[in-house]
């Protein structure tokens, strides 16, 4: 082969045939494929999957890969009752009465569980006392129970161990202390459990040298204190408000905040009922501050705390030098004290309406024994005494029921001893210090310097549901059960011995703050039982209730229907003490010049102890409407004398303590005044908590006798602003010329029961009957409707909470609160008319109306709103694409719009976990973003009535279904059910002279009925 | 200019230009290349857009509670732009149809242009209620389509009736637009040199080759569209105010709202589209065809239609004191005098006292201050609709609710997107399309029709 091949090897060829006959081409044209390449199709050793296998896999994979992509979350398995616990049914709510531990008031309770879990919490409505009723606090503690920031295993120096190790250090300690006879201190707040304060007798007899401290955070000290003064008894009587025709209060917010406001809130309304006739209560307030009960008076006078003894002491001396009163009274030692203060002199120098100052002389005179005096809790000792000497020589002493008094259990430590104890513990002779469910550090005044001495002690144990400024700086942090999961008793009326029982198993590594005690008492950390206390509660009723008592039937039978009841009833009575006389003498007002800060109890927060529940801090203030915040109230002249206006900031310095605090313009209050509440400012208690507001404790003197009003304070402007952020605007005191668009506008109708009297239809006059020009839909049957009494409503905001959780209304935060987008259903809204020196304030419930001709029905364009054959104005949330169409031509404007998934707001402390979601009620759809909602009428409780009454085979009444607000007012004012049945109570509402709809003239046909407020003033009053 | 001759008619197109000036004059800016001023601006509007764009990106994912609309403002920003947008959108089917049937020749040299921009204003306006809504992935329930659900929309609605005219509006407008581009495809295929273009002309002129039917048919079938389109302008902004005046809404109730909302909306498209066409003339040298003559007349319209609007302005005040409704004239008195007075005198001082100045011929005839003050209108009609939809929400019936709509920086920064959209697609046009009517002005130009006169 002559083949030629240069450097490069490339083939040269020298003919045509030369290059065809090459036998290498001749070869490879031979073989289709060159060698080797034919391997590699070889189908035997091709992969076995064949083109419909392929294809199914490509898809399955991509399938998979689309759905891992998703962000589902498997939320766990839901595995149905294999068999079904004992009590539950699925979808069944059971009830069960306990006791709530949210103050020291302790109402009875009904408990509304679903599935194994609380989810509503309503009054019990057999409790004698609460009557179905609670208050906000009551009906949002729900929350605190799913609230992912309690305290969930026990802790030693912050880090998180058994039980049994704690246990065993505690008691290991405890016993060290006993042996070397060193102090053990218990601070507790005071308690009304007969079985708690057992179980610390218990331990003290294990542990000798314990001592017991108990405090009490803004309570009633100083008028128990005057109660024993006058009457040798620190049992004060319950009072029969409903038989009181004449209530002077004299700083009293007993509608709002002091004393059992829930029960007074009942009996006051009871004397409010129009559809009962008109003899309605008159109520006079005397008052510094805009409280809640001052905005429901007939009759307010302003008038600076300080100035309440030298009011009382001519009040008094009006009476007795008129011979009004019986001669007992007429004696030296009362003449000698309220001689000399003449009622006419301090109208003028007060400035006070004469007019209603003798209209009030003479209705008290006029309604001996059937007129009631209060002062308020944050009044002085004195003023207290002399308040039961006016009831006295008025005889108003027939209205105390001594068949249910106050139990006394364990008095607050004075402030000698509170010294001492500080003192001990400074100088190191305190070896263990248990705070038993207390919060000292927060709670005790500054200048005890609680906090510092605490480094003194060589243990610090701290039982608490939740974190605070005491667990925070505790060695030994031990968590306790919410009251839900708990057992307990609680004598809090001398007629009414409540219990409570656990609804649900402790959620976390939790116990409850007897069996603690118990376990020490022991000895020994192994003898914890989950049923301890539960047995010692149940053989301390047996010893002490049980075996006394006069039972017909055995002692299970009595304690399961004690259970099952929530309470038993006591025979409590006691009989009337005779007043002391002398314990009026030598009072003197002591009133200095300047301006007085007022230290008050705040509405929703309690002591402190809600501070992390974002409803309660979301709920606004019945006065100001002010959310997540507490301020210092000034009157518009006073704040024009200090230069500033609404948000800016004040410097407070009284006796030495600092504080700034942001200004909140109130009309109605006393000149040189400032009112501030305390609960706020909290430090290590949760991300709701932490910071909201400011904390005013720090006013607090441990040597004052009356520490809540301070005289003479100093005040200066910062030039600090500050943001507070309310639900309504403050416009009417910046611009007259937006005064009493409530009245112009028919939204409030308002008139005085002497009108009523003359003319029961004065309200009507001039009314035009107004016609539809459509043929409008014909409602045969049951259509709902409700009617509110505004003359029963005090606005004490109860509904607002209950709806908040039967409906599962997202809080949304300050930030939110503060570009209206506050999500509560229901509102109160809150009018001012008259002067911004003395405002007459009118209160409206406000929710979805449910118009027949509901506006915002027709304008959405896809039907998400409409009308069902019963009169409700349904939302559709699912077909919702949140125009908000309907909430612009909405006039009531109720509708709420979810801007965003409020569920995330509080990623951190709410909703983001896997607790929380447990509050909501399983009936009501959890609404998402961009969604618009509002009031259903609870429709869930309407469609519930509606099953049962299919079921039974009858028809659904209207009187089948209470709603959520309805059920929780403790005044009653809210009536809801058929409205065209003309026998029904709400029909009778609705037809009554004094019912109206608000803007009636839109003619939009509402289905809310407002009653017109009467008040109860003479023409001559005002 | 001392004496005008009134008895003749001044000439549309200036300098009598020939047919091949007219078609190398508007065909420029499509033969070259995109200068570097073009890059500049697009960049400037592009950018805008993204801002825009981010800002929608947020609230898609955040909520719509980044915009300051609150609880009784449940509108804000969004539909105030949305009315502002389909106001704009009013001017070019006003002068390409109603002028037309009207026979105003002087619109031809601007016709084009201005339904570019009612198409660009209408997208730009339609995006809004899509937006606008909570659950935005759910908006194709506004459309009436049969379902499993049997769920059907609500016919009562005006936002509905939103969805039908402002959809019917831009596709009408859109097909008007299209058909007046034939016989200018047709005339830029014929002078294409690159295939590319030629191959696209071709495609668009719809085998047009000028014949004398292809004019007969196309000369009927515009003026059919145009009396399509006539009574859209009109029913368009007509229905967009019954989203108001449907309501019960002190402020928004009112009778007056559709022929004020057609002025309006007239009176700002006009403004905007003398706004951009004095760009236009001046940077594609188009003076002779858009000339100051043109300019004038949009002036007078401007000057007519903002008395129009002033007139309203004042009859809802003697409405709302004649209705002797309290929570009316508390409306018009709040608007005037409450926490918003300072966009209510925006408003009136832009829409109402400024284009008074038209009065004066001088400034009809002067560019610069006639740009100013069409500015200003569309600043003041962006605020009447501001005015209109904010400060009646903000208080209304219950003096409980009322509350002050603040506008965050997301709703600003959609705003500015707004623009950034509506410009980028005229700067395209500009770009690719011929933005006067080639068949239109050689219609106009002097000589081009048989006339009896010596001239």
């Amino acid at each position: 082969m002559a083949k030629s091949f240069d450097k490069s090897g490339t083939k040269f060829w020298k003919s045509l045939k030369d290059y065809y006959d090459d036998p290498e081409i001749l070869k490879k044209k031979a073989n289709e494929f060159n060698d080797g390449v034919t391997d590699d199709f070889d189908p035997d050793q091709l992969s076995k999957l064949s083109r419909r296998k392929f294809l199914a896999l490509l898809t399955a994979s991509a399938a998979f890969t689309a759905t891992s992509c998703t962000d589902y979350r498997d939320k766990g398995e839901i595995v149905p009752y294999n068999q079904r616990p004992e009590e539950i049914l699925p979808g069944k709510a059971n009830y069960y009465a306990s006791t709530c531990k949210g103050c020291e008031l302790e109402c009875g309770i009904l408990v509304k569980t679903r599935e194994g879990r609380p989810i509503k919490i309503d009054g019990n409505p057999e409790h004698p006392v609460s009557k179905g009723k609670i208050c906000a606090k009551g009906q949002a503690s729900i929350l605190n129970l799913y609230d992912p920031e309690r305290l969930s295993e026990p802790m030693i120096q912050n880090s998180a161990v058994s039980w049994k190790k704690v246990d065993s250090e505690i008691i290991k300690a405890l016993k060290n202390a006993a042996e070397s006879k060193g102090e053990i201190a218990i601070v507790s707040q005071i308690l009304n459990s007969p079985s708690t304060l057992k179980a610390i007798e218990e331990f003290k007899k294990a542990y000798p040298t314990t001592k017991v401290y108990y405090y009490e955070f803004m309570g009633d000290a100083a008028k128990k204190n005057a109660w024993e003064k006058c009457y040798g008894s620190s049992s004060l009587p319950s009072v029969k408000l409903n038989e009181a025709n004449i209530i002077l209060s004299l700083e009293s917010d007993f509608l709002g905040r002091e004393g059992n406001y829930i029960e007074n809130t009942r009996l006051y309304a009871e004397r409010k009922d129009i559809l009962k006739g008109t003899d309605f209560n008159k109520l006079y307030v005397v008052e510094g501050g805009m409280s809640l009960t001052g905005m429901n008076a007939d009759i307010r006078l302003r008038l600076k705390p300080e100035y309440q003894t030298e009011f009382l002491l001519s009040l008094i001396n009006e009476l007795v030098s008129g011979n009004k009163v019986p001669a007992e009274f007429r004696t030296g030692e009362v003449l000698n004290t309220v001689g000399g203060y003449s009622l006419k002199n301090f109208a003028s120098k007060h400035n006070l309406d004469e007019n209603k100052l003798s209209g009030l002389v003479n209705d008290l005179v006029e309604n001996k024994g059937k007129s009631i005096v209060f002062a308020g809790d944050t009044m002085p000792e004195e003023v207290h005494v002399l308040t039961n000497l006016l009831n006295e020589i008025l005889g108003n002493t027939a209205l105390y029921d001594f068949s249910s008094n106050h139990v006394k259990h364990s008095a607050p430590s004075s402030t000698e001893e509170i010294k001492q104890l500080v003192q001990n513990m400074k100088n190191g002779s305190v070896k263990v210090l248990i705070h038993f469910d207390s919060n000292p550090v927060y709670h005790l005044p500054a200048d005890l310097r609680y906090e510092e001495s605490i480094k003194n002690v060589q243990s610090v144990v701290s039982l608490s549901e939740f974190p605070n400024e005491t667990t925070a700086i505790s060695s030994f942090v031990l968590p306790l059960n919410n009251a839900l999961e708990s057992w307990g008793d609680s004598l809090v009326r001398s007629n009414v011995m409540t219990f409570q029982q656990p609804v649900i198993a402790p959620i976390f590594k939790t116990r409850e703050k007897e069996a603690i005690l118990l376990t020490w008492a022991n000895g020994n950390a192994e003898s914890y039982k989950f049923d301890i206390y539960h047995k010692f509660v149940q053989n301390n009723f047996k010893k002490e209730v049980y075996s006394g008592g006069d039972f017909a039937e055995d002692f299970n039978s009595v304690w399961f229907s004690a259970l099952h009841d929530g309470f038993v009833e006591l025979d409590g009575k006691q009989s009337k003490a005779k007043f002391n006389v002398s314990s009026v003498s030598g009072i003197k007002p002591s009133a200095k010049e300047g301006i007085t800060l007022h230290l008050q109890k705040n509405y929703y927060l309690g002591d402190g102890k809600f501070s992390n529940n974002g409803w309660l801090q979301e709920i606004p203030h019945p006065v100001t409407k002010v959310t997540w915040d507490n301020f210092a109230a000034v009157s518009l002249s006073t704040a024009e004398k200090l230069g500033v206006t609404f948000n800016d900031m004040i410097k407070i310095n009284a006796n030495g303590t600092e504080l700034e605090l942001p200004v909140m313009m109130q009309p109605g209050m006393a000149d040189d005044l400032i009112v501030v509440e305390l609960g706020y400012g909290r430090k290590n208690s949760g991300e709701v908590a932490n910071d909201v507001g400011f904390n005013a404790n720090v006013f607090l003197k441990s040597a004052m006798a009356s520490p809540f009003v301070l005289q003479a304070v100093n005040v200066s402007k910062t030039g600090n602003v500050y943001k507070l952020v309310s639900t309504q605007e403050h416009n009417f005191l910046v611009d007259p010329s937006l005064r009493d668009f409530h009245k112009i506008r028919k939204i409030i109708f308002e008139g005085t029961l002497e009108e009523y009297e003359k003319d029961p239809k004065f309200l009507k006059e001039g009314e035009k009957v107004l016609k539809g020009i459509t043929r409008e839909h014909k409602y045969t049957g049951l259509k709902w409707g409700m009617a509110i009494d505004l003359n029963k409503c005090t606005s004490c905001g109860i509904c607002v909470a209950s709806c908040n959780v039967e409906n599962n209304i997202p809080v949304v935060g300050k930030d939110q609160v503060e570009v209206g987008r506050e999500m509560q259903w229901m509102r109160i809204d809150r009018y001012y008319s008259g002067t911004p020196e003395d405002p007459q304030v009118s209160n409206q419930p406000m929710l979805c109306q449910h118009c027949d001709n509901a506006p915002c029905e027709n304008v959405c364009p896809v039907n998400a709103t409409n009308h069902s054959p019963d009169g409700l104005n349904q939302m559709v949330y699912n077909r919702c694409v949140g125009t908000r169409y309907c909430a612009n031509n909405c006039p009531y404007k109720v509708r709420r719009f979810n801007f965003f998934d409020f569920r995330d707001h509080f990623a951190d402390a709410y909703y983001q976990n896997d607790i929380t979601a447990l509050a909501h009620n399983p009936e009501v759809t959890v609404r998402s973003r961009g969604v618009m909602e509002k009031c259903t009428f609870c429709i869930q409780r309407i469609m519930e009535a509606r099953q049962d009454a299919i079921r039974e085979g009858r028809e659904l009444k209207g009187t089948d279904v209470q709603t959520a607000c309805q059920q929780a007012c403790p005044s009653d004012a809210i009536i809801f059910g058929d409205i065209n049945d003309p026998n029904s109570e709400v029909s009778k509402y609705r037809n009554h002279d004094i019912g109206y709809h608000v803007l009636e003239e839109l003619y939009v046909k509402p289905n809310i009925t407002y009653m017109a407020k009467l008040r109860n003033t003479r023409s001559e009053d005002v | 200019m001392s004496s005008i001759d009134y008895t003749q008619e001044l000439p549309v197109v200036e300098g009598r230009p020939t047919l091949k000036e007219i078609n190398e004059l508007i065909a420029r800016p499509l033969d070259q290349k995109p200068d570097k001023k073009f890059y500049i601006a697009l960049s400037i509007t592009v950018s805008m857009l993204l801002i825009g764009a981010i800002a929608l990106g947020f609230t898609f994912y955040y909520g719509v509670g980044l915009w300051g609309n609150n609880n009784p403002v449940g509108w804000g920003f969004p539909i105030v732009n949305f009315v502002f947008w389909v106001g704009i959108g009013h001017a070019g089917t006003l002068i390409s149809a109603i002028l037309f049937l009207f026979r105003q020749r002087w619109r031809n040299g601007i016709a084009r242009f201005a339904e570019g921009m009612t198409i660009f204003a209408v997208m730009t306006a339609g995006l809004f209620p899509l937006i606008h809504v909570g659950r935005p992935w759910l908006a194709g329930y506004l459309i009436p389509y049969p379902n499993q659900h049997s769920l059907w929309v609500d016919f009562n609605s005006p936002l509905l009736w939103d969805v039908f005219a402002v959809s019917t509006y831009f596709t009408v407008s859109f097909i008007f637009w299209y058909v007046g581009l034939i016989p200018d495809f047709a005339s830029l295929r014929d002078r294409a040199t690159s295939k590319v273009k030629k191959i696209i002309y071709s495609i668009f002129s719809l085998g047009w080759r000028h014949s004398n039917r292809h004019w007969t048919h196309y000369e009927m079938v515009y003026l059919v569209l145009a009396g399509f389109a006539t009574p859209l302008v009109l029913s368009v902004h007509t229905i967009v105010s019954f989203d108001f005046a449907v309501s019960i809404l002190p402020g928004w109730h009112a009778t007056i709202f559709p022929p004020y909302f057609v002025a309006g909306a007239v009176f700002s498209g006009f403004a905007m589209v003398q706004n951009v066409l004095i760009f236009i003339r001046k940077i594609f040298n188009y003076e002779k065809i858009i000339t100051l003559d043109t300019l004038e007349r949009m002036n007078k319209i401007i000057l007519l239609t903002g008395s129009m609007v002033g007139y309203a302005y004042a009859m809802e005040f003697f409405t709302a004191w004649y209705s002797g409704v309290q929570p009316e004239q508390f409306t018009f008195i709040n608007r005037a005098f409450g926490p918003y007075a300072w966009a209510y005198w925006i408003m009136v001082s832009c829409n109402v006292l400024f284009p008074q100045l038209f009065w004066i011929r001088k400034i009809r005839r002067t560019i610069p201050v006639m740009f100013v003050i069409a500015v200003l209108v569309n600043v003041g009609m962006w605020f009447e609709r501001f005015v209109i939809t904010v400060t009646s929400l903000h208080r209304d019936f219950l003096p409980s609710s009322w509350a002050y709509f603040k506008p965050t920086i997301v709703d600003l920064a959609i705003l500015l997107g707004s623009f950034g959209f509506f410009f980028t697609w005229i700067l395209l046009f500009t770009k690719t399309l011929p933005v006067v009517s080639i068949a239109e002005i050689k219609a106009v130009n002097e000589g081009a029709q048989p006339s009896h006169g010596e001239h």
